[in-house]
């Protein structure tokens, strides 16, 4: 039972992890209608940029804030230079420039950083502590606790603000928003750089597990469209609570079944993809769509 | 007979030409280069399947490179476990993964396109993993060495009177690749221009209004998902023959990337896309490494970052600006510049002559 | 003294087909002007091409100012409403959030305030629903929601489409007559488009009747309605 608590609790940390990507990840879908393949390349280039920050000095505690604004304004800057120009295109062009854009974002990271992995650093300790009878480790509770501050923070700006109003409205009504007097163009730019700072934190909450490279958050960015797509891709409530569902579920398949060791776990996030689409494609927040024709 | 010879369009001469060069190159390049276009050609029929999917058929996959280990594996088990000769290995690949993906084709149904791309996506990843499980059956990490193809004596007998030089193995790969290229790539132009590409074309452009024409939607997608998979399982065979062993490490996600990249750029909905696309998607990362710091008229900076910055820069790069400027592809570029050609050329004459530009798509 | 609204020579289509053939029309400060035809003579698109909706050659000015080059928020934001067919209420969000897009531009909070509590006067319902989901509204309600949202954004100059389509004759009345108070009180221009234009001629001073795209007729709304020959060929009653 211990144990099983044990993992839980595990569990719901890299749910958070998750959790933030599938958030970045939702805001994109909701503001365009696309899944962006590059968020997961991008969260590693803002980790790459705390990273550096640290080295050179700097408390882990401002590096976070900073990165995260790094972050912000380079989602706005991609989306103004890359993004735009291909607005209005098919889905299947959008696809195909994010895959550019991963396969640009992970190839700099490599250029400028190069391909070994190094440590980073974390201001929780692996040490535990014993809550309820279960020893759970710091670094847990710490990835719980940010993520939380974090996903809590996205949530009020968005529903509480009157810019996350406009957000929102951009987002879904883009042509009678105008009609309001909303910058949807800029609205735009705004989600994509709400996103990239969501993703950022992603990574570095995921960075002290995994070790520090550009193909880190290769693996989480398939946990985290699991998250998605189980909450319901236009959902960002949905994307919190899949996460920690998925983050939960690999970790128990993980632990429990034997035929599920490290690699295979990645498989557990296949299925659950492919169950969801079968079963309940709009996932578990998710509203059914009418099908424009 | 010679009449239409002599009112051939002129594409028709360039697919002859192209014909001639392939078959004519081995001779005048070296065993190792020759292996190269092998490698183009394996990643152009692959690239062919994929653009029958995405092009032709409007449904989008990221995991075209789980095909092709499943057409490579096969292959490999085959040779490997029962003793086959690889020449026979490859239909047989090729249909056991065709039925495969023909399969898959039925859930696929059910997704919309970014969904597909993702859960396709999601396989692709995954392929590695669920490799290495089997270990029995598939060699596990290690893979599946492969014994080197020796090319058969009416081969060597043909080559050695062209060239005076023996046959090597890798440019009696090259042929049997050739051979398979030429044949799917035929079938491919026949599929395009029946009743199934018309389908295919009318489901992609609107289903909803092919659906009301009454087209059989279901059954025209899964078989698209069937035939590139088909094509995707051959290549993987054939690229497991050209290379010389399979393993779960040769099969990454980058390559159903390569893949699409290479489909898109040379051109969706074309036949000679995915040629162009596979020559570029092999020869771009080697030549931005080598080929480019040896150009003296691009300035030292540029390709000193070129050089460093690697494939995936400039590939992502390359591959943004052409969705951006250019979404057809490289098809789609020289077919705009040759009707912008033809209609300077031709001036008032058009008129008289009425002829509408030819339709790229139908090449 | 210029026109506060003024269009001439107002060309505008979709792609190849035109709409709208060199059309001039013009709305004074504080004035009501109803654009009067038949379906598909044009008249949505002539609130169109004001707010930049759709490509138009010609000249359009509005306070003075030359719409031509500017975004449709930007010449919003300069002053005016428009309250589209179908009304554009934004279904993925509530009453509440729907009517603060309508304020969210304004600065003067007290004056906000007091309009609020005008628009909940006009339309009790709102405020009742207000926590609510737009999309669960009547299609009155919504009307009453877009009206009350126009209002809120303090124009110079409103255009509403059709906004008695679809609606039951007792709540249409109630509409038309808010819209009359909020041109009285607030001294707000309106360019009203109508089908209906019994109703449209009774409630404006000046009316244009748009036939394929080009103005048929133009003149004070109460020769329009006097005249019976006019009535019954344009207008059709």
């Amino acid at each position: 039972m211990q144990e099983f608590l044990q993992q839980v609790i595990s569990g719901i940390a890299t749910g958070g992890i998750f959790a933030s990507l599938a958030l970045a990840l939702v805001l994109i879908y909701n503001a365009m209608g696309l899944v962006n393949f590059a968020q997961g390349e991008m969260a590693m280039l803002a980790t790459f940029v705390a990273f550096t920050l640290i080295d050179h000095g700097m408390n882990y505690w401002i590096a976070l804030p900073v990165t995260l604004v790094i972050a912000f304004a380079g989602g706005i800057a991609i989306q103004r230079i890359v993004i735009r120009p291909v607005e209005h295109a098919p889905i299947l062009t959008l696809v195909i420039v994010t895959l550019g854009l991963a396969t640009l974002v992970n190839g700099l990271a490599g250029f400028i950083f190069g391909y070994v992995p190094r440590s980073f650093p974390s201001p929780f300790s692996v040490q535990t502590v014993n809550l309820l009878g279960a020893y759970v480790s710091y670094r847990d509770l710490g990835v719980i606790g940010v993520s939380a501050v974090v996903l809590l923070a996205i949530y009020l700006l968005l529903q509480r603000t009157t810019l996350g109003l406009t957000l929102r409205a951009a987002a879904h009504h883009p042509e009678a928003s105008r009609l309001l007097g909303v910058h949807v163009s800029w609205m735009l730019a705004l989600g994509w750089g709400l996103a990239s700072a969501a993703g950022a934190v992603s990574g570095i909450m995921a960075a002290p597990i995994l070790l520090l490279e550009p193909n880190m958050m290769q693996t989480i960015i398939i946990y985290a469209f699991a998250a998605a797509v189980l909450g319901g891709i236009e959902s960002p409530l949905g994307a919190v609570v899949g996460g920690v569902i998925v983050g939960v579920t690999v970790n128990l398949a993980g632990t429990y079944l034997p035929f599920v060791g490290g690699d295979l776990q990645l498989a557990v996030a296949l299925a659950i993809i492919v169950a969801v689409l079968v079963l309940k494609p709009n996932g578990l927040f998710g509203r059914p769509s009418v099908r424009r024709v | 007979m010679l009449q239409r010879i002599r009112y051939a369009p002129p594409r028709y001469w360039l697919v002859v030409v192209a014909i001639v060069l392939f078959i004519g190159l081995p001779t005048v390049i070296s065993s190792f280069q020759t292996s190269e276009w092998s490698q183009a050609i394996i990643l152009a029929i692959a690239i062919m399947g994929l653009n029958i999917l995405v092009g032709y058929s409007g449904q989008l996959s990221l995991g075209h490179g789980a095909f092709m280990a499943l057409g490579a594996y096969t292959s490999a088990i085959l040779v490997h476990r029962y003793k086959m000769d690889f020449l026979v290995t490859i239909p047989i690949a090729g249909l056991i993964t065709g039925i495969i993906g023909f399969l898959f084709g039925v859930p696929a149904l059910r997704l919309s396109p970014l969904y597909l791309a993702l859960a396709t996506f999601a396989l692709a990843v995954v392929t590695p993993s669920l490799i290495k499980r089997p270990a029995e059956l598939t060699g596990g990490v290690q893979g599946i060495s492969l014994p080197p193809a020796v090319p058969p004596q009416f081969a060597k007998d043909a080559f050695a009177a062209v060239t005076g030089a023996p046959m090597t193995s890798d440019q009696w790969i090259y042929y049997v690749t050739l051979a398979c290229a030429f044949i799917l790539f035929w079938l491919a132009w026949n599929l395009v221009r029946h009743r199934a590409g018309r389908a295919m074309r009318a489901i992609r452009d609107g289903e909803v209004a092919a659906a009301a024409s009454g087209v059989n939607i279901a059954g025209y997608k899964t078989l698209a998902f069937g035939i590139s998979a088909l094509y995707a399982g051959v290549a993987g065979s054939l690229f497991g023959l050209a290379v010389g062993f399979v393993s779960p490490d040769t099969f990454p996600v980058a390559l159903s990337i390569q893949l699409l990249v290479g489909a898109v750029i040379g051109g969706l909905a074309s036949i000679p896309g995915p040629l162009i696309g596979g020559i570029f998607a092999y020869f771009l990362p080697i030549e931005s490494n080598q080929w480019v710091p040896t150009q003296t008229w691009i300035p030292s900076q540029i390709a000193a970052t070129v050089e460093k910055a690697g494939p995936a820069v400039t590939y992502g790069v390359i591959l943004i600006l052409i969705m951006i400027f250019s979404p057809n592809g490289i098809v789609g570029l020289v077919a705009t510049a040759y009707t912008r050609l033809r209609r300077r050329l031709r001036g008032a004459g058009e008129r008289e002559s009425g002829q509408a530009p030819p339709d790229p798509q139908t090449v | 003294m210029a026109a506060l609204l003024e269009l001439t020579g107002v060309s505008a289509g979709y792609g190849p087909t035109a709409v709208l053939h060199g059309i001039s029309l013009s709305v004074e400060e504080g004035e009501i002007v109803s654009v009067l035809g038949a379906n598909g003579a044009g008249k949505t698109t002539t609130l169109r091409a004001i707010t930049g909706g759709v490509r138009w050659s010609g000249n359009i000015r509005f306070a003075g100012r030359s719409l031509g080059s500017m975004h449709t928020e930007d010449i919003v934001r300069s002053g005016i409403a428009h309250v589209p067919e179908g009304r554009g209420i934004l279904t993925e969000l509530t009453v509440e959030e729907n009517l603060k897009l309508g304020s969210h531009l304004r600065r003067d909070g007290a004056a906000v305030r007091k309009d609020y509590d005008r628009i909940f006067e006009y339309f009790p319902v709102l405020r009742e629903r207000r926590r609510l989901s737009a999309s669960t509204l009547s299609g009155g309600e919504q009307q009453m929601l877009a009206l009350a949202r126009a209002l809120l954004m303090r124009p110079k100059l409103m255009l509403l489409d059709e906004p008695s389509l679809g609606l039951a004759p007792m709540i249409v009345r109630s509409i038309f007559e808010i819209i009359r108070t909020i041109n009285q009180v607030d001294r707000v221009a309106v360019l009203l488009v109508e089908q209906n234009a019994r109703l449209a001629l009774e409630m404006s001073s000046q009316a244009y009747v748009l036939e394929v795209g080009r103005i048929a007729m133009r003149g004070e709304s109460a020769e329009l309605q006097g005249n019976e020959s006019v009535r019954r060929s344009y207008l059709g009653y």
